[in-house]
Protein backbone atom coordinates (compact mmCIF):
# COMPACT_ATOMS: atom_id res chain seq x y z
CA UNK A 1 0.00 0.00 0.00
CA UNK A 2 1.28 3.73 -0.68
CA UNK A 3 2.23 6.01 1.76
CA UNK A 4 -0.98 7.94 2.74
CA UNK A 5 0.80 11.21 2.89
CA UNK A 6 0.69 10.79 -0.49
CA UNK A 7 -2.03 9.65 -1.56
CA UNK A 8 -3.67 12.93 0.80
CA UNK A 9 -0.99 15.04 -1.58
CA UNK A 10 -2.47 13.99 -4.70
CA UNK A 11 -6.10 13.86 -3.83
CA UNK A 12 -6.16 17.84 -2.18
CA UNK A 13 -4.48 18.94 -4.67
CA UNK A 14 -6.67 17.82 -7.33
CA UNK A 15 -9.04 19.06 -5.89
CA UNK A 16 -8.02 22.24 -5.56
CA UNK A 17 -7.04 22.18 -8.97
CA UNK A 18 -11.04 21.29 -10.37
CA UNK A 19 -11.78 24.16 -7.39
CA UNK A 20 -9.68 26.55 -9.65
CA UNK A 21 -11.59 25.08 -12.67
CA UNK A 22 -14.58 25.98 -11.09
CA UNK A 23 -13.55 29.19 -10.55
CA UNK A 24 -12.60 29.57 -14.51
CA UNK A 25 -16.52 28.50 -14.70
CA UNK A 26 -17.89 30.91 -12.96
CA UNK A 27 -15.98 33.83 -13.88
CA UNK A 28 -16.75 33.31 -17.69
CA UNK A 29 -20.35 35.31 -17.63
CA UNK A 30 -19.96 36.31 -14.01
CA UNK A 31 -23.35 37.41 -11.82
CA UNK A 32 -23.33 38.34 -8.07
CA UNK A 33 -24.24 34.92 -7.50
CA UNK A 34 -21.32 33.32 -10.02
CA UNK A 35 -18.95 35.68 -7.64
CA UNK A 36 -19.77 34.36 -4.77
CA UNK A 37 -19.45 31.05 -5.97
CA UNK A 38 -16.24 31.30 -7.18
CA UNK A 39 -15.22 33.67 -4.46
CA UNK A 40 -16.26 29.76 -2.28
CA UNK A 41 -14.27 27.55 -5.23
CA UNK A 42 -11.31 29.58 -4.84
CA UNK A 43 -11.07 29.54 -0.91
CA UNK A 44 -11.11 25.65 -1.28
CA UNK A 45 -8.40 25.67 -4.02
CA UNK A 46 -6.24 27.88 -1.88
CA UNK A 47 -6.86 25.54 1.31
CA UNK A 48 -6.12 22.40 -0.80
CA UNK A 49 -3.29 23.46 -2.69
CA UNK A 50 -1.54 25.03 1.05
CA UNK A 51 -2.36 21.26 2.49
CA UNK A 52 -1.13 19.64 -0.74
CA UNK A 53 2.19 21.89 -0.22
CA UNK A 54 2.27 20.82 3.73
CA UNK A 55 1.69 16.83 3.04
CA UNK A 56 3.71 16.55 -0.06
CA UNK A 57 6.68 18.36 1.09
CA UNK A 58 6.44 16.63 4.61
CA UNK A 59 6.28 13.19 1.97
CA UNK A 60 9.52 14.83 0.07
CA UNK A 61 11.69 15.65 2.93
CA UNK A 62 10.97 12.36 5.47
CA UNK A 63 10.24 9.60 2.95
CA UNK A 64 11.09 10.39 -0.79
CA UNK A 65 14.46 10.92 0.01
CA UNK A 66 15.34 8.16 2.00
CA UNK A 67 13.51 5.50 0.34
CA UNK A 68 11.95 6.33 -2.90
CA UNK A 69 14.93 8.83 -4.10
CA UNK A 70 17.91 5.95 -3.99
CA UNK A 71 15.96 3.20 -5.83
CA UNK A 72 14.99 5.33 -8.86
CA UNK A 73 18.91 7.00 -9.22
CA UNK A 74 20.19 3.34 -8.94
CA UNK A 75 17.74 1.94 -11.89
CA UNK A 76 18.12 2.72 -15.63
CA UNK A 77 15.47 5.37 -15.14
CA UNK A 78 17.48 8.24 -12.91
CA UNK A 79 16.42 10.62 -15.42
CA UNK A 80 12.68 10.47 -13.55
CA UNK A 81 14.15 12.25 -10.39
CA UNK A 82 17.04 14.01 -12.00
CA UNK A 83 14.84 16.02 -14.48
CA UNK A 84 11.18 14.97 -13.71
CA UNK A 85 11.19 15.20 -9.63
CA UNK A 86 13.17 18.56 -9.58
CA UNK A 87 11.22 20.06 -11.97
CA UNK A 88 7.80 19.07 -10.66
CA UNK A 89 9.07 19.59 -6.91
CA UNK A 90 10.26 23.62 -7.90
CA UNK A 91 7.08 24.91 -10.04
CA UNK A 92 5.07 23.64 -7.27
CA UNK A 93 5.63 26.45 -5.32
CA UNK A 94 4.37 28.21 -7.81
CA UNK A 95 1.02 26.94 -7.76
CA UNK A 96 0.78 28.33 -3.63
CA UNK A 97 1.34 31.70 -5.00
CA UNK A 98 -1.21 31.94 -7.67
CA UNK A 99 -3.81 30.74 -5.62
CA UNK A 100 -3.61 32.75 -3.14
CA UNK A 101 -3.07 36.45 -6.13
CA UNK A 102 -6.38 34.23 -7.80
CA UNK A 103 -8.32 34.28 -4.79
CA UNK A 104 -6.99 37.76 -3.61
CA UNK A 105 -8.38 39.56 -6.23
CA UNK A 106 -11.99 37.53 -6.35
CA UNK A 107 -12.13 38.70 -2.48
CA UNK A 108 -10.93 42.90 -3.65
CA UNK A 109 -13.26 42.55 -6.61
CA UNK A 110 -16.12 40.87 -6.23
CA UNK A 111 -18.80 42.48 -7.88
CA UNK A 112 -16.89 44.26 -9.61
CA UNK A 113 -16.24 41.83 -11.39
CA UNK A 114 -19.21 42.08 -13.67
CA UNK A 115 -17.81 45.02 -15.32
CA UNK A 116 -14.31 45.24 -14.57
CA UNK A 117 -13.13 43.35 -17.59
CA UNK A 118 -9.48 43.75 -16.92
CA UNK A 119 -10.28 42.36 -13.38
CA UNK A 120 -12.55 39.49 -14.70
CA UNK A 121 -10.08 37.97 -17.44
CA UNK A 122 -7.51 38.16 -15.23
CA UNK A 123 -9.07 35.80 -12.67
CA UNK A 124 -9.79 33.57 -15.69
CA UNK A 125 -6.82 33.08 -17.25
CA UNK A 126 -5.06 32.81 -13.57
CA UNK A 127 -7.51 30.07 -12.88
CA UNK A 128 -6.78 28.14 -16.16
CA UNK A 129 -2.74 28.71 -15.48
CA UNK A 130 -3.39 27.14 -12.23
CA UNK A 131 -5.87 24.05 -13.46
CA UNK A 132 -2.93 23.44 -16.54
CA UNK A 133 0.27 24.02 -14.63
CA UNK A 134 -0.89 21.70 -11.68
CA UNK A 135 -2.18 18.57 -14.08
CA UNK A 136 0.94 18.88 -15.69
CA UNK A 137 2.73 18.07 -12.30
CA UNK A 138 0.09 15.69 -11.41
CA UNK A 139 1.09 13.46 -14.71
CA UNK A 140 4.94 14.41 -13.13
CA UNK A 141 3.60 12.32 -10.23
CA UNK A 142 2.44 9.67 -12.36
CA UNK A 143 5.66 9.36 -14.28
CA UNK A 144 7.65 9.57 -10.80
CA UNK A 145 5.80 6.65 -9.70
CA UNK A 146 5.95 4.88 -12.87
CA UNK A 147 10.10 4.97 -12.04
CA UNK A 148 9.96 3.97 -8.61
CA UNK A 149 7.75 1.05 -9.69
CA UNK A 150 10.24 0.26 -12.68
CA UNK A 151 12.56 0.13 -9.88
CA UNK A 152 10.77 -2.42 -7.60
CA UNK A 153 10.22 -4.55 -11.01
CA UNK A 154 14.24 -4.26 -11.44
CA UNK A 155 14.52 -5.48 -8.07
CA UNK A 156 16.77 -2.32 -6.45
CA UNK A 157 14.82 -1.72 -3.73
CA UNK B 1 -5.82 45.73 -0.90
CA UNK B 2 -3.86 46.42 -3.91
CA UNK B 3 -4.24 44.04 -6.93
CA UNK B 4 -1.40 45.66 -8.99
CA UNK B 5 0.94 45.01 -6.22
CA UNK B 6 0.06 41.50 -5.34
CA UNK B 7 0.27 40.48 -9.00
CA UNK B 8 3.30 42.17 -9.20
CA UNK B 9 4.81 40.45 -6.26
CA UNK B 10 3.33 37.51 -7.41
CA UNK B 11 5.42 37.55 -10.39
CA UNK B 12 9.23 39.00 -8.77
CA UNK B 13 8.10 35.96 -6.55
CA UNK B 14 7.48 33.32 -9.30
CA UNK B 15 10.98 34.96 -10.80
CA UNK B 16 13.21 34.63 -7.29
CA UNK B 17 11.77 31.03 -7.15
CA UNK B 18 13.23 29.71 -10.16
CA UNK B 19 16.30 32.38 -9.75
CA UNK B 20 16.72 30.17 -6.33
CA UNK B 21 16.56 26.75 -7.83
CA UNK B 22 19.22 26.82 -10.48
CA UNK B 23 21.79 29.06 -7.95
CA UNK B 24 21.22 26.34 -5.42
CA UNK B 25 22.25 23.83 -7.66
CA UNK B 26 25.43 26.10 -8.81
CA UNK B 27 26.49 27.26 -5.96
CA UNK B 28 27.19 24.60 -2.77
CA UNK B 29 27.31 27.68 -0.22
CA UNK B 30 23.93 28.89 -1.63
CA UNK B 31 22.40 25.36 -0.88
CA UNK B 32 23.57 25.19 2.07
CA UNK B 33 22.10 28.52 3.30
CA UNK B 34 18.74 27.82 1.91
CA UNK B 35 19.13 24.12 3.99
CA UNK B 36 20.00 26.18 7.27
CA UNK B 37 16.36 27.94 6.96
CA UNK B 38 14.56 24.52 7.31
CA UNK B 39 17.12 21.43 7.81
CA UNK B 40 16.35 21.14 3.77
CA UNK B 41 16.84 23.25 0.88
CA UNK B 42 13.12 22.86 -0.25
CA UNK B 43 11.50 23.72 2.91
CA UNK B 44 14.33 26.89 2.83
CA UNK B 45 13.11 28.28 -0.85
CA UNK B 46 9.28 27.13 0.43
CA UNK B 47 9.62 29.62 3.24
CA UNK B 48 11.22 32.04 1.40
CA UNK B 49 8.83 32.18 -1.47
CA UNK B 50 6.11 33.10 1.37
CA UNK B 51 8.58 35.71 3.17
CA UNK B 52 9.37 37.48 -0.32
CA UNK B 53 5.49 37.30 -1.81
CA UNK B 54 4.91 39.17 1.57
CA UNK B 55 7.66 41.72 1.71
CA UNK B 56 7.55 42.43 -2.09
CA UNK B 57 3.57 43.12 -2.07
CA UNK B 58 4.37 45.83 1.37
CA UNK B 59 7.30 47.44 -1.25
CA UNK B 60 4.66 47.14 -4.35
CA UNK B 61 2.21 48.63 -2.50
CA UNK B 62 3.76 51.60 -1.80
CA UNK B 63 4.05 52.76 -5.24
CA UNK B 64 0.65 53.76 -4.73
CA UNK B 65 -0.79 52.87 -7.68
CA UNK B 66 -3.54 49.59 -7.92
CA UNK B 67 -4.90 49.89 -11.14
CA UNK B 68 -4.40 46.27 -12.23
CA UNK B 69 -4.43 46.29 -16.04
CA UNK B 70 -4.36 43.30 -18.10
CA UNK B 71 -0.52 44.45 -18.95
CA UNK B 72 0.50 43.65 -15.49
CA UNK B 73 -1.45 40.01 -16.68
CA UNK B 74 0.61 39.22 -19.26
CA UNK B 75 3.64 40.03 -17.17
CA UNK B 76 2.26 37.53 -14.73
CA UNK B 77 2.10 35.01 -17.01
CA UNK B 78 5.36 35.28 -18.95
CA UNK B 79 6.93 35.37 -15.86
CA UNK B 80 5.43 31.95 -15.24
CA UNK B 81 6.21 30.58 -18.16
CA UNK B 82 10.23 31.71 -18.21
CA UNK B 83 10.58 30.37 -15.03
CA UNK B 84 8.96 27.09 -15.98
CA UNK B 85 10.93 26.52 -18.87
CA UNK B 86 13.92 27.94 -17.03
CA UNK B 87 13.89 25.51 -14.05
CA UNK B 88 13.13 22.67 -17.09
CA UNK B 89 15.59 23.00 -19.70
CA UNK B 90 18.07 23.51 -16.61
CA UNK B 91 17.35 20.56 -15.30
CA UNK B 92 17.33 18.62 -18.45
CA UNK B 93 21.34 20.29 -19.66
CA UNK B 94 22.48 18.95 -15.50
CA UNK B 95 20.95 15.63 -15.79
Amino acid sequence: MGNPLILMHATVAEIGLFAFLWVLVELLNPTETRIRRAKIAALIGVVCLITAWFAGGFYYVEVYGSQIKPAIKASDAKWVHSIVMEVKEHIFLFLPILAMLTAGLLHKYDKDLIKNRDAQVTVVLLAGLIFLLGFSLAGMGAIIASGYRFALEAGLV
Amino acid sequence: MNPKALTRAAAVTIALIALATISSELSGAFKGLLSSIGGHHWIGKSVLSVVFFGLLYLGFSKLGDDQLSLRDTSWLIGTVVLSGLAILIFYVLHA
